[in-house]
C-alpha cells in the first residue's frame, strides 16, 4: 500500500468505508466477538455483543468456524435483515476478521441479468416439453384415427358381404328397406348327392367343396351383375334385376347359371365332377332387410317359392327354368321343353331345360 | 441452544426460495425471482423434548453445476435437495450437487423434495422412479410451495434427523 499515492489510498478507503458501508468484526479462538467496528448499523448489527459467541448472534456463522480455507470470500449474502453483503474472512494469529461490504446494487444488477437468462431457458424448456406433448398427442390421434378407419373399412366390407352395396348405403342412412321389384329372376342351385358324398369324404373335404362352390357363386355374381343373396346348407340363392332394375335380368341369370354349372364341373367331389341342380323363375318379389343388429337381406314372394320348387325338380346337372323365364330369353339361349309338371303347392307348371 | 445449518440445493427455478418462504413465512408468490448468491433465513422447529433452530442457506440454483460454490456448505449438518417435478433433468442436478457436497464434507442427512406437486398435468416424474429412490431408504416428499403440501413435514423430518 505504501507505493500507492496517499490520494488513491484515501479514495479507496473512503470508497469502501462510505460507498460500500464497510464493517468488521474480530472473532477470537473461542469463536466469540472480540472487537467490532465500522458501519455495522447499516447491516442492522449494531447490537452485537463483545465477548459472546458469534454464531449465537450471527446465524450464518453457525458451523463456519474454524475455517481451514482462510481467507474465505462469500459474495452476495442476503442477511435476514434484507441487506446484501460481500463477506470476507481472513485469519490473524488464531483470530478471524470478518469484513462486510455492501453488495446490494451488484446483487440486484446480477439478479436482473440472471433472471432474464433463466426465464429464457425456462421458456425454451417449456416450449420443448409442449412440442413433445403436442407431437405425441398428434401421434396418438393419428393412430386412433387409423384404427377407427380400419374398423370402419372392416365393418364396411362385412356389411357388403351380406348386403348389396346400395342397400348397405341406405341401411347406414337408417332407412327402412322393403322394396317391391316387379321384374327379377331368382335362382337356386344345390349340389347333387351332397349329403351322401359329404358323409363319404369327411368334413374337411366337404368344407373345401362348399367353399369352392360358394366362392365361384360370389365371383360369377360380380361378373354377371347378379346378387348372391344367401346360402342355405349346400344351396345358393341368387337374383338378377336387383337392387337396380335391368330388363335382361333373365339372360344375366341364365348366363350366370351356365357358368356356375361349368365352374362346378371343373371340381371333383367324392371322385366325380361336382354336379348342380339349378332352377330359375322370373316375376315380382319383395326385397328387404330384416333384423336390427344382425342384418339379413332377403327376398320374399311366390316367385321365390316357385324358383325353389323348380330347382328341387331339376335333374342332376340340369338348369331348369320356368316358362316365364324362358319367354324372356333371346334366341341365343338353347332350351328344351319339358312339358307340364306337377309341382307341390303350385299345380301344373310348364318348364324348360336350358342347355347353353 | 440447538442451532443447525441446512443448505437448500437444486437446479435453478425448482422452488428452493419458495419452499423456504412457505416454511418460514407461510407465504407464496407466483412471481419467479432468481436467487443470486445466498439468502439466510431462520426457523425454529419445536419437538416435545427440544427446539431446533434451522439456519437455512438458500443457495443460488445453478444451471451450470461446475460453478456451484461447494464451500458455502461448510458447517452444514443437513441438506434439502429440491427437484422440480415438471422438469425431470433437475433430479440429476440435485443428485450431482449432493455428490459434490459429500465428496467435500462427507455424508450428511438430507431430504429429497419433488416440488410443484400442484402442477399435476405437467408432472413428469413417474411413481416408479420415486419408489425406487425410496427403496434406498431416502426421505422423499412430494411438495408444493404453492399449496404448502408436505412442506412442513419435510423440514420437520430433516430437523429431527439433524437434531439427533
Amino acid at each position: 500500500m505504501s507505493r500507492v499515492p496517499k490520494e488513491v489510498r484515501s479514495w479507496i478507503y473512503d470508497f469502501f468505508y462510505n460507498e460500500r458501508s464497510a464493517a468488521y468484526l474480530k472473532i477470537d479462538a473461542r469463536q466469540c466477538i472480540e472487537e467490532k467496528g465500522g458501519n455495522l448499523e447499516h447491516y442492522g448489527l449494531s447490537s452485537l455483543r463483545i465477548g459472546k459467541p458469534v454464531a449465537d448472534q450471527l446465524e450464518f456463522m453457525e458451523g463456519l468456524l474454524p475455517c481451514p480455507e482462510l481467507p474465505f470470500h462469500m459474495p452476495m449474502m442476503e442477511l435476514p435483515g434484507g441487506h446484501v453483503a460481500d463477506l470476507h474472512l481472513f485469519g490473524d494469529n488464531g483470530s478471524v476478521w470478518l469484513v462486510f461490504l455492501d453488495a446490494t446494487p451488484e446483487r440486484d444488477h446480477q439478479q436482473r441479468l440472471q433472471q432474464k437468462a433463466y426465464e429464457m431457458t425456462l421458456l425454451q424448456e417449456r416450449e420443448r416439453q409442449l412440442n413433445a406433448k403436442l407431437q405425441s398427442t398428434n401421434e396418438a390421434l393419428r393412430e386412433s384415427q387409423e384404427g377407427l378407419s380400419r374398423e370402419y373399412r372392416r365393418a364396411e366390407s362385412l356389411l357388403l358381404n351380406i348386403l348389396p352395396a346400395s342397400i348397405a348405403e341406405r341401411l347406414k342412412a337408417d332407412e327402412q328397406i322393403a322394396d317391391s321389384h316387379a321384374e327379377v329372376s331368382v335362382l337356386f342351385a344345390d349340389i347333387v348327392g351332397f349329403t351322401e358324398r359329404a358323409r363319404s369324404v369327411g368334413a374337411t373335404t366337404t368344407l373345401a367343396i362348399l367353399n369352392y362352390f360358394f366362392k365361384a357363386a360370389d365371383l360369377l355374381s360380380e361378373q354377371y351383375g347378379c346378387e348372391k343373396i344367401k346360402t342355405i346348407g349346400d344351396c345358393v340363392m341368387a337374383v338378377a334385376g336387383l337392387p337396380t332394375a335391368r330388363s335382361d335380368h333373365a339372360e344375366a341369370l341364365a348366363n350366370y347359371a351356365l357358368e356356375l354349372r361349368e365352374a362346378a364341373r371343373r371340381e371333383h367331389f367324392a371322385g366325380e365332377p361336382l354336379g348342380l341342380r339349378i332352377g330359375i323363375h322370373s316375376g315380382p318379389i319383395v326385397a328387404g332387410v330384416i333384423g336390427k343388429r344382425r342384418f339379413v337381406y332377403d327376398l320374399w314372394g311366390d316367385t321365390v317359392n316357385l324358383a325353389a320348387r323348380i330347382q328341387k325338380a331339376a335333374e342332376p346337372d340340369e338348369i331348369r327354368i320356368s316358362d316365364a323365364t324362358h319367354q324372356l330369353l333371346g334366341p341365343e339361349f338353347a332350351c328344351d321343353p319339358l312339358g307340364e309338371t306337377e309341382l307341390r303347392g303350385t299345380g301344373r307348371v310348364r318348364m324348360w331345360r336350358l342347355r347353353r | 441452544m440447538l442451532q443447525k445449518k441446512i443448505c437448500m440445493l437444486g437446479g435453478f427455478a425448482v422452488g428452493k426460495t419458495s419452499l423456504v418462504r412457505r416454511f418460514v413465512q407461510s407465504i407464496f408468490s407466483e412471481n419467479y425471482l432468481t436467487t443470486v448468491g445466498v439468502k439466510i433465513d431462520k426457523k425454529s422447529v419445536a419437538f416435545p423434548d427440544k427446539t431446533v433452530d434451522l439456519i437455512l442457506w438458500d443457495l443460488a440454483g445453478e444451471d451450470d453445476i461446475g460453478s456451484f460454490r461447494v464451500s458455502y456448505v461448510r458447517g452444514a449438518t443437513g441438506l434439502v435437495l429440491v427437484v422440480d417435478g415438471t422438469r425431470p433433468a433437475t433430479l440429476a442436478v440435485a443428485l450431482t450437487l449432493r455428490e459434490r457436497v459429500e465428496a467435500e464434507f462427507g455424508a450428511m442427512p438430507f431430504v429429497l423434495l419433488f416440488n410443484k406437486s400442484d402442477l399435476a398435468d405437467r408432472w413428469a416424474i413417474s411413481d416408479g422412479e420415486i419408489d425406487e429412490l425410496r427403496q434406498r431408504g431416502w426421505q422423499i416428499y412430494l411438495t408444493s410451495a404453492l399449496s404448502g403440501e408436505h412442506v412442513d413435514d419435510a423440514f420437520r423430518q430433516l430437523a429431527s434427523m439433524v437434531a439427533n
